[in-house]
């Protein structure tokens, strides 16, 4: 219900009163209607990531019916505050085995390699013994079943009344410490992240150690050493391209280039050459931006000092530069770790039980792992890939953490 | 202070020898590294074209373009794309359904709703949202999202390109909005305070003046969210499928280029057999594809963008 | 219309002290009905910061009126809250009243959109949008329902703008092929179309060359027959050539306020003669 002010003796053409009040209000509607609109695809992104996040997360637990090869005892976190033996010594204890034989089991090299070869001790969030225990698992326990972490919480007391002796429930986290300490294994409880974890932070510092130099110099070339020729716009253009070619066309190109041709093989290399020319784009254009930002009276000012232009761009341009520059080097290593296709292209093994030992050895980077982990098609391996994106994301989401600081610090001193 | 040889002393203002030296080798180091994308670009070509026209002089270019089966590992093979870029297609167009309007009205949205401190809020997250590995948005797909549609769908299968066009619309978003959003807040503030000034309604701005001014560079994020999508590798692989099918049905298993590539190269056809080379066929295809793309949206930014002065 | 020359001016001697709580010094007051618009006591606030101070002034029907003082004097937020642009700053806060036809626009249940079909704008960089010139004008006429002849109406504002010769050949043109003055002049006729009361025009001609000032000035001399106009201003020659009733303002505040050549020969306030012959802004 909105008033106008009065309106001029209407001349020809425009719509007055009643009607007039009509399509002013159907105006105002159309306009609240929109507005409402238009918030509904930010909530449907943020509900879309918050559903994601949410799934990998519910997706680190399982509830686990496990019939065990050792005692089925659990021993209460108090009992052990820092696990390891002290935990092994109570389940050899509640399994019997007198104190000299467990002294022995612990400080014999040759034993406790056995010992440890098929036991682990593991941190359970809740078992049917109750919450927050230790447990020393065998690797040939059986599982009798696996229930996702919600419908798990709702079915929790039916599978504790079910148990038969030997039996416990377990409410297993994925991610441990042990998932990072464990290699590549074809058994899901067995499986850990180590040798793809060994694997991305070699590709990473060998992408960094080279695409810093090559990224920087190429945007100090265009931005401060060339004219803005057609020479340039050629070279602009052709980056603005390269930027936009799909990853696994980098992958095609280092499998004939580094693996075959340069005979690098399905080598660490061969990858770190690979990625580097892929993220090659990202540190220039954003190096571009960081170094076009630059107020050219600082480079007025070292000029009028008689620097040399590399003496200037050396001392006052690329220090001013800087954090612009982290910047793109961090998204580039954001970019870096996260590629899969590129690599399964030029040869990162899907299964790695082992350490890399060289250059042209084996590997494995951590999104190799997990999408061979998906591929196991097992319920099992469903959280072991889980348990390897989360930690994937977070590195990720730290690292663009890392970017939105930057920027903002960037933001205050501009400001 | 007049040399024994008799030459004249170097005047202090004159060039230095060793200096200009080291400036000129430091400028050629740089060149070197400029020159490396250039090299990169030709490689690309080069690596393409070489192996893809082996391949041609095997399989003829009216089988490669008109066959409807793809089918490189049968005794009688066959070596038609388009299964493939039909699937590719396929899951392109599901994920720019939903990807573009989305995109665009979050774009709308921070650019002409949101206040600057909750667009500063919001930004950075859909900043992260792009920066999520493929792999990820893979197993969400394929675990997630595929049970769910299965159970509201009929006949909907594993592998299908709907579960992965619709995760990949999400993967999307981020590139449509930021590209759109930048496009908007490039609208100078005069054009608003003009149309607010003859009376205009924040919608009637928004769709009559502030869209159709930036509208190239929405084009643009459209055609680079496309691009994007027929890349994409990892999300179709894990649910989209691996096994080449002609269909227009989302609900079919099939496969794209991109899935194609990747079963090629860990599989184990020896090198430099045909199979192997379709390999590099199909990422010649796809090069295409992308470039053209990508190209066609650098021109329509530069058609555009001499808009407002 | 006389030119009035600004430094030829003397302050009389029996003009009236004014303390620190001002009052307008009003020469010639404009009388309620031949006012098109009424302030009465606005004050406004960016934020914290108070920009305009219990502000009263008539804008007389179908004159030019110019607001003029130094920079930051609060001219131009007076000028926009006559149409309420100034709501689209947030943060802004106004009390008061501004009567147009006898509604005041700042009451509760005015619709602003309407607002800005009766008091038009032009802005001091010419704006026009990236269409056709005639997408331009006729865009207010869409916006607001105009069911008529909108061919005439384009037409009819183009020569009101003295634009409709140059362009009338190619009115499918884009605006921005046009020049400056002739860009402003389109602005003109654009906020012409929607056939308001009052044109405001905050500082039309500070961005263009001295030619095309003197066609827009002679222009205004010519629409104030149709409309009203209230015009802001920094250039003193320009208020003195143009407009029949000036207003003075100081830190937010109306200093004085009359018949511009009345005002210009003999300012009765201090502040109006000093800024007049260039001591300040």
């Amino acid at each position: 219900m909105s008033a106008a002010p009065q309106a001029p003796e209407a001349r020809g053409g425009w719509t007055v009163g009643e009607e007039a009040k009509r399509g002013r209000a159907r105006r105002r509607h159309v306009g609240r209607a929109f507005a409402a609109i238009t918030i509904v695809p930010v909530v449907l992104a943020v509900a879309f990531l918050a559903t994601l996040l949410g799934g990998i997360v519910t997706d680190l637990f399982s509830w686990q019916v496990v019939a065990s090869r050792n005692s089925a005892e659990s021993f209460a976190w108090r009992q052990a505050p820092f696990g390891g033996d002290a935990v092994v010594r109570l389940e050899l204890a509640a399994q019997g085995v007198d104190a000299a034989e467990i002294e022995s089991t612990l400080d014999d090299p040759e034993q406790r390699r056995r010992f440890f070869a098929r036991n682990r001790v593991e941190f359970m969030l809740y078992t049917d013994q109750g919450p927050f225990r230790w447990v020393v698992t065998n690797m040939r326990d059986r599982s009798i079943e696996l229930v996702d972490l919600i419908p798990g919480f709702a079915q929790r007391s039916d599978l504790e009344a079910a148990l038969e002796p030997g039996q416990r429930l377990l409410l297993n986290p994925w991610l441990d410490g042990g998932f990072f300490q464990r290699v590549a294994s074809r058994n899901a409880v067995s499986a850990g992240l180590k040798t793809a974890l060994v694997g991305t932070l070699i590709v990473i510092l060998g992408v960094v150690a080279l695409a810093i130099p090559i990224g920087v110099g190429t945007a100090v070339y265009l931005e401060e050493y060339v004219a803005k020729t057609r020479l340039a716009r050629l070279l602009e253009v052709n980056i603005a391209n390269l930027a936009g070619v799909p990853s696994i066309v980098y992958g095609i190109l280092g499998l004939s280039v580094f693996v075959r041709l340069m005979q690098f093989g399905p080598s660490l290399l061969a990858a770190i050459f690979t990625l580097t020319l892929l993220v090659l784009p990202v540190v220039v254009i954003a190096g571009r931006e960081a170094i076009k930002s630059v107020p050219s009276s600082l480079r007025e000012a070292s000029y009028g000092l008689g620097a040399t232009r590399w003496q200037t761009v050396w001392r006052v341009v690329l220090p001013s530069a800087a954090p612009g520059i982290a910047t793109g080097v961090v998204l580039a290593v954001a970019r870096a770790i996260g590629e899969t296709a590129p690599l399964l292209l030029v040869g990162a093994a899907a299964f790695v039980p082992y350490m890399p030992e060289g250059p042209f050895s084996p590997y494995t980077v951590i999104p190799v792992q997990i999408y061979s982990w998906i591929s196991e098609n097992s319920a099992e391996f469903r959280h072991v890939a889980a348990a390897g994106i989360a930690t994937l994301v977070s590195v990720v989401g730290a690292l663009y953490g890392v970017v939105f600081v930057i920027r903002r610090r960037l933001e205050r001193t501009r400001a | 202070m007049t040399p024994a040889s008799g030459r004249a002393a170097p005047h202090a203002l004159s060039r230095r020898a060793n200096r200009s030296r080291s400036e000129a080798i430091i400028g050629a180091l740089l060149f070197a590294t400029a020159a490396i994308t250039v090299v990169t670009t030709v490689a690309v070509v080069f690596v393409l074209a070489e192996e893809t026209f082996q391949f041609f002089r095997e399989v003829s270019i009216v089988e490669f373009l008109t066959e409807r089966r793809w089918t490189p590992l049968f005794a009688e093979a066959h070596y038609g794309i388009s299964p493939l870029v039909l699937g590719t297609l396929l899951v392109a167009t599901i994920a720019l359904a939903v990807g573009v309007p989305l995109g665009l009205g979050a774009a709308i949205f921070l650019s002409e709703y949101a206040s600057p401190g909750l667009r500063r809020q919001l930004v950075p997250w859909l900043e992260l949202l792009a920066g999520i590995p493929t792999v990820v948005f893979g197993y969400f797909a394929l675990l997630t999202v595929t049970p769910v549609i299965r159970a509201l769908i009929p006949g909907v299968n594993l592998f299908n390109p709907l579960s992965a066009g619709l995760v990949m619309g999400f993967m999307i978003l981020p590139t449509v909005s930021s590209v759109s959003l930048d496009s908007m807040q490039a609208v100078p503030r005069s054009l608003r305070e003009a149309a607010y000034g003859l009376g205009a309604s924040r919608f009637e701005v928004v769709t009559r003046v502030i869209v159709p001014a930036a509208l190239s560079g929405i084009i643009a994020a459209v055609l680079l969210a496309l691009s994007r999508a027929v890349g994409e590798t990892m999300i179709v692989t894990l649910a989209a499928g691996q096994r080449p099918a002609f269909t227009f049905d989302p609900r079919e298993t099939i496969a794209t280029m991109t899935a194609f590539i990747v079963q090629a190269a860990t599989g184990d056809q020896p090198q430099g057999s045909l199979s192997a080379r379709a390999l590099y066929a199909v990422g010649a295809t796809l090069f295409t594809i992308t470039l053209s793309v990508n190209l066609i949206a650098q021109a329509v930014v530069r058609r555009f963008s001499e808009q407002y002065e | 219309m006389t030119t009035v020359d600004p430094t030829r001016t003397r302050a009389r001697e029996d003009a009236p002290r004014v303390g620190t709580d001002h009052e307008t010094v009003r020469t010639d007051p404009v009388d309620a009905d031949g006012a098109v618009v009424d302030v009465q006591g606005l004050d406004l606030w960016y934020g914290a910061a108070q920009a305009l101070y219990d502000v009263s002034l008539r804008i007389p029907r179908n004159q030019v009126t110019a607001l003029m003082g130094a920079s930051g004097c609060g001219k131009s937020t007076l000028l926009r809250a006559l149409n309420r642009m100034n709501d689209l700053i947030p943060g802004v806060r106004t009390e008061g009243s501004v009567h147009y036809d006898g509604v005041d626009l700042y009451g509760a249940d005015i619709d602003v959109v309407e607002v800005r079909r009766h008091v038009g704008m032009v802005f001091q960089k010419p704006n026009p949008f990236p269409k056709s010139i005639y997408e331009n004008v006729a865009f207010g006429p869409r916006l607001h329902g105009f069911k008529g002849d909108l061919d005439e109406l384009v037409e009819r504002s183009l020569r009101n703008a003295a634009l409709w010769d140059e362009v009338k050949d190619k009115l499918k043109q884009s605006g921005l092929s046009l020049s400056g003055g002739q860009q402003q002049r389109l602005c003109i006729a654009r906020a012409m179309a929607t056939e308001p009361k009052v044109i405001l025009m905050d500082e039309p001609t500070s961005a263009l060359d001295p030619i095309a000032t003197d066609r827009i000035e002679e222009l205004i001399q010519n629409i104030k027959q149709e409309f009203s106009v209230v015009i802001v201003t920094h250039n003193l020659q320009q208020a003195g050539r143009v407009s029949d009733r000036a207003a003075f303002m100081h830190l937010g505040r109306l200093i004085e306020e009359g018949p511009t050549d009345k005002m210009f020969t003999a300012p009765r306030h201090e502040m109006t003669e000093r800024y007049l012959t260039g001591r300040f802004g």
